[in-house]
């Protein structure tokens, strides 16, 4: 009996383990375990058995069939992992299909460098403000110092509505708003479109500058260049070398023209630089005081100083966008390598 | 501005320094040097040359053989040119020279007979008849017999200048001359000015004898005039002809030469009259009468008018003031008697003149930038000066000055010390910035906190702390401020940074754009009227009322933008047309309405978001997706009704109307007519929102309330309605009957057949019922459809779809 117990241990292990799929090993267990498996048979016999072999016999048996179903059982998992995982080989894909779903667009490159630097500005204190595009005269020269027979005025220059009405050839307008409306101290800047009537290869007549003023007690040309540097440094990283040009602007007194590292050819000297390696950045300087008193601001106490760079070509040079026209021309080519 | 290096050392002694480091050092001062020229650049190994033996070339009937002295040595040269002689001076270019023309020698060899090198023209040297007698033959330049064989040809020449071509900004009149800039290289270099010779003899009589000068206009602050008799005109001395060639003046004669150099050395214009031309002796200067004309120096006729300033005799103008002579009074070789004048005119009256004609010249352009008031006595005198050096003339002793400005007087400035260091933020001793003033030619003192300076006449520029900041800080150097490390505002205010709250809005509306696939698009904001026409705006269109440029650049951008919609739908039938497809673009932008036509007020200027879709695949209910998600952040309850909108789709489109009736927005197919317009062949889904609108919204709160605990009950329901019926209705009357237990109804089919009958079509919802504090019942779910089933039948004559 004992050895006919044995003989049943070895056989079912011996199936078990032999068995390649669920349905194989549900068999085995039938086999042995099932209501007329070996096992159960022999089970159902102890009655037959004399009594005293019949304890050995039974516990025997018991452990024999736990001995099987543990094996059952980890055959059971063994084949069930197998199969899932021959399942989802089924499901194998080629992962460089491309992806459904809605794709993204993209802003225009102006608005990206636009956006950057008025974080930037915002971090540095300034509030941003917006101004009218179409100009009364005073707005867009006379309060910012530019004598009435300067030749900026001239009909060559910028585009007119009437004779004191005109498209603002410059964002420095939203200097005289910004002087009327805020009491200082204050920083302001001003992004913004503006008009010039000229439109060739390399000019377009609608462009975008920003206009920057700080009004305060103490304000110097050093803070100028310094706050100048940061924008720089947060804009082409802080290799950016800096170099500064006397320049003339009616609004400002000194007045600076400052060059960055040329971002064409990273300051090695290109054709856009002509070789010097230094690109146009900012213009700026001081706050001419006669500005300051024509729109009500004492300026024996305050000073200031403002600045206002097209962007357009800063864009140009970032993006390497090869003509100016492209900022204008809508063409998705172009647009969609803005993504 | 040309400015010649050899003409400055006239009046500083700069021989030293090489006009590479003066360009450089006037470039960081404020007078950017754009380009330095050498006159010399395509002359080196040119030397003057004597032939001294001419042979025939043993091969060659057109060639000639020369034995030639060039001074250091004898070299040989084979030529075709038949103006050669023995004895003759010549030029002659040896191994390495570059010539101008772009070529390079080298000896050769000419049918087995070697050449040293070749004898130039006048052009080879890059000058003409009028620079060089014998420049401008066709063939080699002879030069004068007592050139010295071995001597440089831009020596010899005079050709040895450097030019640098100096831009000056508008508020430095003063130095758009020679002396102007001569001038400031003393301030830079802290060397002396040598003053001009203004010194000239005189024959003893009285020019008031010869001239009399009214000054009528009031364009004119100042006009002197001097009297020169017994004129000897000749050509000018090489030295006086290469500096106007340098600057690129051509040399003509004498007289008019010297008013050209004047011109450019003083920065002040003159004009030189032929005496005999003037009638009744005397020189009016006044505004033209209408209709009178004018022939001038280039040839042309022009007829006046009052808006002209004129000189004139008793009878009529001869030279338009300040542009340009007249050619009945010129100086020509008959002329024996001259006018100098030296005047101030108006720049502004000058400007406008010589924009009326397209004339542009020398004197205009020195007009136009400002003439000092003190200027034409010294200039006068200078050029004076000039005609009694060079021998051509006898000057009538006296000048006519009429002035009627009062001369600037030398002003004393008191100033702040402490301020102009204040302002450029970098400490420079009292010391050096009085010598930096003095070297610009002011009287300065500095006391304690006082400074006190006297600027020089004629620079009317400088009043204030900030005008000697300036002429400090640059004479110092900008250099203290390149790469700066620190701190800004470190003295300043605090301040908090803030943004314009509808930038920020609109850029929220670009980025849910960009995430549903759009592109952003930039247009100009000028475009011709006709985009009106082609929009189909009715004729009484507010829109129509657009703003003319007065100057425009072209049709194209002749009119402000009215309307939005034009650029988007330019933009597609562009990308269209090169083979560009599947575009969603959107562009912020403004439109401008004038509040009355002429325009005499500013417009208003409002911002648009437009947004436009040419793709397959869209119809007005996925476009209306779009639209709700832009509209979902913003506190605003809309409704949609059927939109007018010219360019739109008459019945696939929809205004977006306010709470309080405004429109807001709309969108919708492009109409099929202005599609055709814009040439484009495919639909077109367009919308517009009023961004100042949304801006001026109160924001957006969320409150939020418990989730019931209970489950929700779905049941689909489906109805067949008149095709009138609208689903807004429809979903109204769920909601109504459901009450209480409602919590949301979807219209997830619309269908559509023959069997419905015609003009009907059956709408399929999904109704969601729920409860805060129960379960609901499969009864009472029941009850509710019912009664939702029954108000639909009596309000819209719905009846349930049998499935």
């Amino acid at each position: 009996m004992k050895q006919q117990l044995e003989e049943i241990l070895k056989k079912s292990l011996t199936e078990i383990e032999k068995s390649v799929d669920l349905k194989q090993l549900e068999d085995v267990r039938l086999k042995f375990l099932g209501k007329t498996g070996e096992l159960t048979m022999i089970l159902r016999g102890m009655k037959d058995i004399p009594a005293e072999e019949r304890r050995e016999i039974g516990m025997l048996a018991n452990s024999l069939r736990e001995k099987i179903e543990t094996s059952l059982s980890q055959k059971f998992s063994e084949l069930e992992n197998a199969k899932l995982l021959a399942d989802m080989e089924k499901e194998k894909i080629d992962i460089t299909e491309p992806s459904t779903g809605t794709k993204k667009g993209a802003l225009h490159p102006l608005t990206r460098f636009n956006n950057k630097f008025m974080e930037l500005c915002v971090e540095m204190g300034f509030t941003v403000i917006q101004t009218p595009e179409i100009e009364t005269d005073y707005y867009n020269f006379e309060a910012l110092n530019v004598p009435k027979n300067h030749p900026a005025r001239d009909m060559q220059d910028s585009l007119y509505i009437t004779d004191k009405i005109l498209m603002r050839t410059h964002t420095s307008t939203a200097q005289v708003h910004a002087m009327e409306t805020f009491k200082p101290p204050f920083k302001i800047v001003c992004p913004g479109r503006v008009y010039r009537n000229d439109d060739d290869s390399s000019h377009s007549p609608i462009f975008n500058q920003f206009e920057a003023l700080v009004v305060d007690e103490n304000v110097s040309l050093k803070d100028f260049m310094i706050m100048v540097r940061e924008m720089a440094v947060r804009l082409y990283g802080k290799d950016v070398k800096m170099r500064v040009r006397p320049a003339y602007f009616p609004f400002t007194e000194p007045s600076i023209e400052i060059d960055a590292t040329c971002q064409m050819c990273h300051g090695k000297g290109c054709a856009l630089c002509k070789g010097t390696g230094f690109s146009e950045f900012f213009g700026g300087g001081i706050v001419n005081p006669k500005i300051l008193e024509m729109s009500g601001i004492d300026s024996k106490k305050y000073s200031g100083f403002a600045f206002g760079p097209g962007i357009d070509r800063s864009v140009m040079v970032t993006n390497k966008i090869p003509n100016i026209k492209y900022l204008f021309r809508n063409d998705m080519r172009f647009l969609k390598q803005m993504r | 501005m040309k400015i010649s290096y050899n003409w400055l050392n006239d009046f500083i002694d700069i021989k030293d320094i090489s006009p590479k480091e003066v360009a450089e050092k006037l470039t960081s001062s404020g007078f950017e040097v754009e380009e330095i020229k050498y006159m010399n650049e395509h002359l080196h190994d040119v030397y003057v040359s004597r032939i001294l033996k001419i042979e025939k070339h043993p091969e060659a009937d057109r060639l000639v053989v020369c034995k030639v002295d060039v001074g250091f040595k004898t070299v040989q040269i084979v030529t075709s040119a038949t103006n050669v002689f023995e004895g003759a001076i010549v030029p002659v270019s040896l191994d390495g020279a570059d010539l101008v023309n772009g070529v390079k020698i080298k000896p050769s060899n000419f049918r087995g007979v070697r050449s040293d090198g070749m004898f130039c023209s006048g052009e080879e040297i890059g000058i003409d008849e009028n620079y060089f007698d014998g420049a401008g033959v066709n063939g080699i330049l002879i030069l004068p017999t007592d050139f010295v064989p071995g001597t440089k040809i831009e020596d010899a020449l005079c050709l040895n200048d450097v030019v640098f071509d100096v831009d000056v900004t508008p508020n430095r009149p003063d130095c758009n001359s020679v002396v102007g800039i001569a001038h400031e290289i003393c301030a830079i270099f802290g060397r002396k000015f040598k003053d001009c010779d203004l010194s000239y003899k005189t024959v003893k009589e009285n020019i008031n004898n010869y001239l009399r000068i009214r000054v009528e206009s009031s364009n004119c602050s100042r006009y002197a005039g001097a009297f020169i008799k017994n004129i000897n005109l000749k050509k000018s001395p090489l030295w006086l002809r290469s500096r106007l060639f340098a600057c690129g003046i051509k040399p003509i004669n004498s007289m008019v030469d010297i008013t050209n150099y004047v011109l450019v050395e003083q920065g002040q214009p003159m004009h030189a009259f032929d005496y005999k031309f003037l009638e009744g002796r005397q020189i009016v200067v006044r505004q033209a009468k209408n209709k009178e004309t004018i022939s001038v120096l280039n040839g042309q006729t022009y007829t006046l008018d009052d808006s002209v300033m004129v000189i004139a005799d008793e009878r009529k103008p001869v030279v338009i003031a300040g542009v340009i002579g007249g050619v009945n009074s010129c100086i020509n070789p008959n002329t024996t008697e001259t006018v100098f004048e030296c005047a101030v005119f108006d720049l502004k009256s000058v400007r406008l003149t010589a924009k009326k004609f397209g004339l542009r010249t020398d004197s205009s352009a020195r007009y136009e930038k400002g003439v000092n008031i003190n200027s034409p006595t010294t200039a006068l005198k200078r050029a004076l000066h000039l005609v009694s050096e060079l021998k051509c003339g006898e000057i009538v002793e006296g000048i006519i000055d009429v002035c009627s400005k009062k001369l600037n007087e030398k002003r004393k400035l008191t100033l702040s010390f402490s301020k102009i260091i204040k302002i450029l933020g970098v400490d420079i001793s009292k010391e050096k910035v009085s010598q930096i003033l003095s070297n610009l030619g002011m009287e300065v003192s500095i006391n304690g906190d006082v400074l006190v300076c006297v600027p020089p006449i004629i620079r009317e520029d400088i009043e204030n702390e900030n005008d000697i900041a300036e002429e400090v800080i640059r004479i110092f150097g900008y250099d203290v401020y390149n790469d700066l490390q620190g701190v800004p505002f470190e003295n300043c205010a605090k301040s908090v940074g803030q943004f314009e709250p509808r930038l920020v809005m609109e850029n929220n509306l670009k980025n849910i754009l960009v995430d549903e696939g759009f592109y952003e698009t930039l247009n100009y904001s000028l475009y011709s009227a006709s985009a009106c026409d082609k929009l189909l705006l009715a004729q009484n269109d507010e829109r129509r009322k657009v703003i003319p440029i007065a100057n425009p650049i072209s049709e194209d951008l002749s009119t402000v933008r009215t309307v939005m919609a034009h650029a988007l739908l330019i933009d597609i039938g562009y990308n269209l047309s090169v083979g560009n497809k599947e575009m969603r673009i959107f562009e912020i932008g403004r439109v401008y309405q004038p509040k009355a036509l002429p325009v005499t007020e500013l417009p208003t200027e409002n911002n648009r978001l437009s947004f436009a879709v040419c793709e397959d695949g869209w119809d007005f209910f996925r476009f209306k997706g779009i639209v709700e998600n832009l509209l979902l952040g913003f506190s605003l309850n809309y409704k949609l009704q059927r939109s007018n909108q010219p360019y739109l789709h008459p019945w696939v489109s929809a205004d977006i109307v306010s709470e309080d009736g405004k429109v807001v927005g709309w969108f919708g197919k492009i109409h099929k007519t202005v599609l055709k317009n814009y040439n484009i062949s495919q639909d077109v889904f367009y919308g517009e929102l009023d961004t100042d609108f949304l801006a001026s919204l109160p924001e957006k709160q969320y409150e939020t309330k418990e989730v019931s605990k209970y489950p929700s009950v779905e049941r689909d329901i489906a109805v067949v309605v008149d095709e009138s019926v609208t689903n807004e209705e429809l979903l109204s009357g769920i909601k109504s009957s459901c009450g209480k237990v409602f919590l949301e109804a979807r219209l997830f089919d619309v269908y559509r057949s023959q069997n419905l009958g015609d003009n009907k079509k059956s709408m399929a919802y999904r109704i969601v019922l729920g409860s805060d504090d129960k379960t609901l019942t499969g009864d009472e779910v029941a009850g509710i459809i019912k009664k939702v089933l029954k108000s639909l039948e009596f309000r819209f004559g719905a009846k349930l779809r049998e499935m």
